[in-house]
């Protein structure tokens, strides 16, 4: 999208809703605004229907706020909680059929490049656990073995929310969920590992109780797959609705976890890549700032 | 019900953690001016997050 394609014709300011022209003058779109500046300007998302609490819609408006190009950005989403939210959000994206979320995101990019040689075009798969590393596993490996230049992001809340709580490939062992009352018998899959051999040049796993953190891993993950080759980000955000816990606990349950050690912030950057990301000024000035 | 969350504002210390912990977007803005939280109340799910990562205790929320 060109900047001047949002900007509000003269003469139609005032038929204009105010949403709209909220997010023209106070939105992000154009400028180099990040997860530290939030609160200090209209975001991309509207209200949505996600439960109080839900750190999957925190992980959500974190991921938004830190697009280094929004404007030029298209995020291929699946069906679960998170296909909820897309409605409200003011960057280009498409729903597709679960689990088929790399495959519609490969042709696009493909489209994308062709169509526009010479613009950067970023996407953007989004997709909840079940959608990426149980039904739709076959076709986001087979896009991180041809090396498509996607970034993939899934919202680890570690059940299969949407549906009312069955057991997913990322359900801790031992988790008792609503449809899955005897427990589950396998550990999590390892999948930022699996990454990392398919062919991603960046995996990162972080959750939203470290948000500028998180800012800056989907920051660079976007930046690394414009060049360099796939990205995946596994962002640990559990289902307080699923889980019974407390809405306001749902951070200290992250942070928990992380002392528990059963979830780790990792980051793997392949030697190219990180070639690649210092030779990036825009990288460099959000790194010295957080 | 309606929600409410009041700031305390003489204990606000602008470290923003309350805003970048929201799960819904365009409740809480930090205003530079007045340097203190505000809260769009309209908007608020009162899911008590914000309250529970303030380190001086300045968010309560209450009537969820
Ligand atoms: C092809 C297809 N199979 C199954 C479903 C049913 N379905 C809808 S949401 C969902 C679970 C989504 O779980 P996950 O990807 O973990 O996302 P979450 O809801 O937890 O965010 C399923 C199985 C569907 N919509 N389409
Ligand atoms: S069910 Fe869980 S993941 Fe889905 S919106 Fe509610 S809290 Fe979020
Ligand atoms: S109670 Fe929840 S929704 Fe309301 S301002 Fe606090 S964190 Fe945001
Ligand atoms: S977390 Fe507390 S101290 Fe920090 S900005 Fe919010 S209200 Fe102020």
């Amino acid at each position: 999208m060109s900047k001047g394609l949002f900007k509000i014709s003269p003469g139609f300011e005032d038929v204009m809703p105010a949403e709209y022209k909220e997010l023209v003058n106070n939105g992000p779109y154009g400028k180099d605004l990040g997860v530290s500046d939030l609160g200090t300007f209209k975001e991309l998302i509207e209200e949505h229907p996600l439960c109080a609490g839900c750190a999957e819609a925190l992980a959500l408006r974190l991921i938004l706020a830190s697009l280094p190009n929004s404007e030029d950005t298209v995020i291929v989403g699946s069906t679960g909680c998170s296909s909820l939210l897309f409605p409200q959000v003011a960057v280009q994206n498409i729903h597709s059929l679960f689990g088929n979320q790399n495959a519609v995101a490969t042709g696009l990019k493909r489209a994308l490049r062709l169509r526009f040689p010479d613009k950067v075009k970023d996407v953007l798969v989004i997709a909840g656990d079940g959608a990426t590393v149980d039904i739709g596993l076959d076709m986001v490996m087979q896009s991180w073995f041809r090396r498509e230049l996607i970034t993939t992001i899934m919202l680890d809340n570690e059940v299969y929310a949407n549906t009312g709580g069955q057991e997913s490939g990322m359900s801790p062992q031992g988790a008792v969920l609503h449809m899955a009352p005897l427990g589950k018998k396998f550990p999590k899959v390892n999948l930022p590992e699996i990454a990392r051999e398919a062919g991603c040049a960046y995996v990162a796993t972080i959750s939203p109780a470290l948000p500028r953190r998180l800012g800056k891993v989907v920051r660079r993950a976007i930046l690394v797959a414009r060049e360099i080759g796939p990205s995946y980000v596994q962002i640990f955000c559990p289902c307080p609705t699923n889980f019974k816990w407390p809405s306001a606990q749902v951070l200290q349950k992250i942070r928990d976890r992380q002392k528990e050690g059963i979830f780790k912030v990792r980051e793997y950057v392949s030697p190219e890549a990180e070639a690649y990301l210092a030779g990036l000024e825009v990288v460099k000035q959000h790194d010295e700032e957080q | 019900m309606y929600v409410t969350v009041k700031v305390e504002v003489e204990k606000c210390n602008g470290c923003k953690l309350c805003v970048l912990s929201c799960p819904d977007p365009n409740v809480l803005a930090y205003k530079q001016e007045e340097k203190h939280v505000v809260v769009n109340e309209h908007r608020c799910k009162g899911c008590g997050l914000c309250a529970t990562v303030c380190p001086e205790e300045a968010l309560t929320v209450s009537g969820n």
